[in-house]
């Protein structure tokens, strides 16, 4: 198994061997991914970046049940996933607003604990908590409908954090907003990361932000996706999601990957 | 500005109606060229002759022409007369629309979630029920009554069978209309089955159950009229009945008009439920 990088230091929490994914379309056989082997260590946060249609996404869903695969295996902590069937301790956030519109930003967010069976007193504590850390207040009794984007991604991201998972996949979570909003949505997230250090999967084809979150870059090829290369970002932590963008050493390393993630939006392109 | 030119035309062309109404018929004598004779007071009555029919009707004015309200015990009185006096029919209509409605909404929508959310069920019975559903409702008024008998229960059961189709399909089409991802999203934060069904598709499909009780209960009362009509001891619709087997236009405009505001009164009541049941959606009330 060529891909798969030496487990350093920290238990393997996310391991992907020869994933293989195909689906039929007019009668033929299209392969999304192609022999994807990765694995991701107890507290990493890892990038996937690749062009649009490299099966980024599917890889991600595939490791959340919600697909699944045609051939190899994903474990989690070892033990391999069984579609429709998710994790307790695996969190999810999608890119399409999933919020609930019937329910207020305190029902969405208090969801998850609901279904737990948290009495409603120290449910109510916690919401409010989740609520002042994503910089709603006073919004609490809002619906979905009356709020910005930034903002209904803000409380996804509550919801699914509330019931503090130890692995978050994110499947381009701020792939809709606009920079701005990005950006702000990025100090929310690290801020939350770097104090609870989850270990995370995020999929994105935004090289500032997969630079910006991670410590490591998967690069994917343009369909098939395959594994095409990995970068180690080591840039200090804590990090200040736009200070970071004005140093010299994001700009080379930006420099560095954007040219291999061309050659693949190149292909994607031609394909 | 624009809301009191609004209102003037609307004041004027309500009294310009009302108007036509009450001396139509007699310009018509006098000037047949100018005015038509739309307003035969045999057919339609006069407003004059309707408002009064209302007060004895009512027993606000008893048969010998006195204000009930002017003395003791006359308008019990009154009322113990007539077994189908207004407020008798009234209570009546009101009520057996009601059953309707509750009954109705609430076994159209547990049909509706029930097929909409087992392929299984909904393959095997669309057909008979699309078929169940092409027939006229009101056709089958006269079969209930045979059923059931001449009475409230027959009133009821024709306002549910109007009821529970519009219900059925709505929610039908909400169940099956479920956004997926709310579906992957609820089951990836740890729902069961029971959870999904309880917390995702029942609320999606009571937002269409929820579009459909206005007419739900403009519906139910279609249906109690006519249960009344064919085969009812009270009612509103069974005075009308009454009236026409007299040829008394005024009863009959009576009765009509305070079927009208029964309707108007149900309907916005169902539509300030409406309204703050679905108060989480976009502001696009405009639309319905």
């Amino acid at each position: 198994m060529p891909n798969i990088p030496p487990d350093l230091n920290g238990r393997c929490r996310i391991e992907l061997r020869n994933v293989r994914k195909s689906f039929v379309a007019e009668g033929r056989e299209v392969v999304a991914v192609e022999d994807v082997s990765f694995r991701i260590r107890e507290g990493e946060f890892v990038a996937l970046l690749g062009p649009s249609g490299c099966g980024k996404s599917t890889i991600l869903n595939m490791t959340a049940t919600l697909l699944a695969s045609n051939g190899g295996e994903i474990r989690i902590d070892d033990k391999k996933v069984v579609p429709d069937k998710p994790e307790r301790h695996v969190g999810y956030v999608f890119q399409k607003d999933t919020l609930f519109p019937w329910r207020t930003v305190e029902g969405n967010i208090g969801y998850a604990l609901e279904l737990a069976g948290v009495p409603a007193e120290a449910r109510r504590v916690r919401v409010a908590e989740a609520i002042h850390q994503a910089g709603l207040d006073g919004f609490a009794r809002f619906y979905p409908a009356s709020l910005s984007g930034g903002m209904r991604q803000r409380v996804a991201l509550m919801r699914t954090l509330i019931v503090q998972p130890e692995i978050l996949l994110m499947d381009e979570p701020f792939g809709a907003l606009d920079t701005h909003t990005k950006l702000d949505m990025h100090s929310v997230l690290l801020d939350i990361w770097e104090r609870e250090r989850q270990t995370v999967l995020f999929v994105t084809h935004d090289l500032g932000e997969a630079l910006t979150l991670a410590d490591r870059i998967i690069l994917l090829s343009a369909r098939p996706g395959r594994l095409k290369q990995e970068f180690s970002i080591d840039f200090p932590r804590p990090r200040d999601a736009v200070a970071l963008r004005e140093t010299p050493e994001f700009a080379e390393l930006f420099s560095r990957i954007w040219h291999s993630l061309g050659e693949e939006f190149a292909k994607g392109h031609s394909a | 500005m624009k809301r009191t030119m609004t209102l003037f035309w609307q004041l004027s062309i309500g009294l310009f109606a009302l108007a036509s109404w009450q001396w139509g018929w007699e310009l018509h004598a006098v000037a047949p060229w100018l005015v038509p004779d739309l307003f035969d007071p045999y057919f339609v009555s006069k407003p004059s002759e309707i408002f009064r029919q209302f007060l004895h009707m009512g027993c606000l004015v008893s048969p010998r022409d006195e204000w009930t309200y002017q003395v003791a015990g006359a308008f019990a009185r009154c009322i113990g007369h007539s077994e189908n006096n207004l407020w008798i029919a009234t209570y009546f209509t009101l009520k057996n629309t009601l059953w309707g409605f509750v009954s109705g909404v609430s076994s159209g929508f547990a049909l509706g979630l029930l097929l909409g959310r087992s392929d299984r069920l909904s393959e095997i019975f669309y057909l008979y029920i699309t078929a169940f559903n092409s027939i006229p409702r009101i056709a089958l008024a006269p079969i209930i009554i045979l059923a059931f008998g001449i009475g409230d229960a027959s009133t009821v059961v024709t306002a549910w069978l109007v009821v529970v189709f519009l219900v059925f399909f709505n929610t039908f089409e909400g169940a099956r209309s479920v956004d997926r991802d709310h579906i992957s999203a609820a089951r990836l934060l740890g729902a069961s089955e029971w959870q999904v069904t309880r917390t995702v598709i029942i609320p999606s499909a009571m937002a269409w159950l929820f579009a459909s009780l206005s007419p739900a209960i403009s519906f139910s009362l279609i249906g109690v009229i006519v249960g009344e009509f064919i085969g009812a001891e009270h009612g509103i619709g069974r005075m009308i009945i009454e009236a026409e087997a007299r040829g008394e236009a005024a009863g009959m405009m009576v009765a009509v008009f305070v079927l009208m505001i029964v309707g108007v009164f149900l309907s916005s009541v169902v539509r300030r439920i409406q309204a703050y049941l679905l108060r989480w959606r976009p502001a696009q009330r405009a639309g319905g």
